[in-house]
């Protein structure tokens, strides 16, 4: 037989061993899930992240075409359409698409995509792009 | 104090559905309606009975919510539930869509034209407000879309003499708008509403604005010059406006139009609990808190809701109203002092 001090040990590591497991088991599981929820949360961000930006670049991609059709029109309307789309694509250039923690990035949205909303009145196109993108992800 | 308000006449206007606003033309002597059948109507007076002149049916897919007239009478502009307005250029008696304004992605609630004509605003469940500019040949461009509420837009108006707009929402709050840099922009959001805002209409002066609501109340903003004695805060240069007075107490039910006359300066109030109300400023109150008393009140002015007022611009005390019934009434009031 042991010591009784060995003894004292062998009946603690077995009393408290429901405690030790539980804590290592916890910090295993905590890694796990954080791991898991890094890579859920990089998902979701690159996800939403991807559906803004490809909103905002076909607002832009349209606008530049258009800017690049009527930039020699001599038509009276061309003025103010041109200054429109202008306005469109400097608010899309000043966009800050760079910080996901922007509290204005959903207001500067709404705003481009208002802009956008009156581009396509003055130019009679329908706006709505739904269909055209039904399988890409793009949901406005 | 129920006589002052007297009834002249009562007639039919959009029947088997709702008639859901009346608007008369600048001089008094024509009056619009339209309703859940689609159409838009043109009633004018023949001795002691008003006739239909024309009916407008073939714009619409739906319900057509407002009729607006351009300040000269000659264009008429209806807001549909299809998404579209419609501008009606007149020919003697009858009516010609000369455009049809899309981009809405909804309901359009509101239609209105500024002052000058050259100006129209729509508003729409959407949540934006449009702003439209009228060229010499009838064409109209959008000049601005802006989403500044955060709910369904209910009634658009422009101020009488300045480029200023007004509209009111189902999120309780009134915006107003002026022109920047050839956007538009909200200057001041007025919150003080605890549930949905329907409409809003300014006195002659453009300083004073009287809103109505779901709340059951109706209050009364005064516009307060940045620097103004009284010591009311705006933000910067732009005007800012309080809310002075709130009428509450009166109505049992929600107060969907409200209309301020610009020759009388009497209130009238249309009401979900089928009764048209007429208030009146206290003349010897102080400007910057007024007293508003009731001095009509009709009780079972409609079988159902009451969902619009108009007074006459041309006829001091003319009002006309009507309903979900389907029906227009034609008022007098005549203060009895």
């Amino acid at each position: 037989m042991a010591g009784p001090n060995r003894s004292d040990d062998l009946f603690d590591s077995i009393l408290m061993a429901d405690d030790r497991f539980r804590g290592e088991g916890y910090m295993e599981g905590f890694e796990e899930g954080e791991r898991i929820g890094i890579i859920e949360g990089r998902c979701h961000g690159a996800v939403h992240g991807g559906k803004v930006a490809s909103e905002v670049a076909f607002y832009y991609g349209f606008a530049f075409t258009w800017k690049c059709l009527l930039q020699n029109s001599t038509d009276v309307k061309a003025g103010k359409r041109l200054k429109t789309l202008e306005t469109l694509i400097g608010m899309i250039q000043s966009f800050s698409h760079s910080d996901p923690a922007s509290t204005t990035l959903q207001d500067d949205l709404d705003k481009v995509r208002s802009k956008f909303r009156q581009v396509c009145s003055l130019f009679s196109i329908p706006a709505d792009f739904r269909q055209c993108f039904e399988h890409s992800g793009v949901s406005f | 104090m129920k006589d002052s308000l007297k009834l002249l006449t009562r007639f039919s206007a959009h029947p088997d559905s709702r008639c859901w606003f009346v608007a008369w033309n600048p001089n008094g002597t024509l009056l619009a309606s339209c309703g859940g059948d689609r159409a838009v109507r043109v009633w004018g007076r023949e001795g002691d009975s008003w006739v239909c002149k024309s009916v407008l049916s073939e714009g619409h897919q739906r319900t057509v919510r407002k009729v607006a007239w351009s300040p000269c009478g000659n264009y008429l502009a209806s807001a549909s539930f299809d998404a579209t307005t419609c501008i009606w250029k007149k020919q003697q008696d009858t009516f010609e869509c000369v455009t049809t304004l899309e981009g809405h992605e909804n309901e359009v609630k509101c239609v209105s034209w500024a002052p000058s004509g050259n100006l129209l605003a729509t508003c729409s469940r959407d949540k934006s407000v449009w702003v439209w500019e009228v060229d010499e040949e009838d064409e109209y461009e959008c000049v601005s879309v802006v989403n500044s509420h955060t709910q369904d837009v209910k009634h658009v108006i422009w101020h009488p003499n300045q480029e200023l707009l007004a509209s009111c929402s189902y999120d309780n709050t009134v915006k107003i708008y002026k022109e920047d840099d050839d956007d538009w922009i909200c200057l001041d959001t007025l919150e003080g509403h605890e549930s949905t805002v329907w409409s809003v209409d300014f006195d002659k002066s453009g300083q004073r604005l009287a809103s109505c609501s779901d709340d059951k109340t109706v209050k009364i903003w005064r516009e307060y010059l940045p620097g103004n004695e009284q010591g009311v805060v705006c933000k910067g240069s732009d005007p800012c406006w309080k809310s002075i007075c709130t009428l509450s107490g009166f109505h049992t039910r929600t107060i969907y139009d409200i209309s301020w006359c610009h020759l009388t300066n009497v209130i009238a109030t249309a009401c979900g609990d089928d009764a048209i109300r007429v208030f009146e400023e206290d003349a010897a109150s102080d400007p910057h808190q007024p007293i508003f008393r009731l001095m009509a009140h009709v009780p079972k002015a409609h079988s159902q809701d009451v969902n619009c007022a108009a007074w006459n611009p041309k006829e001091g005390g003319l009002l006309a109203s009507c309903s979900d019934d389907g029906e227009i009434g034609i008022w007098l009031y005549e203060p009895q002092n």
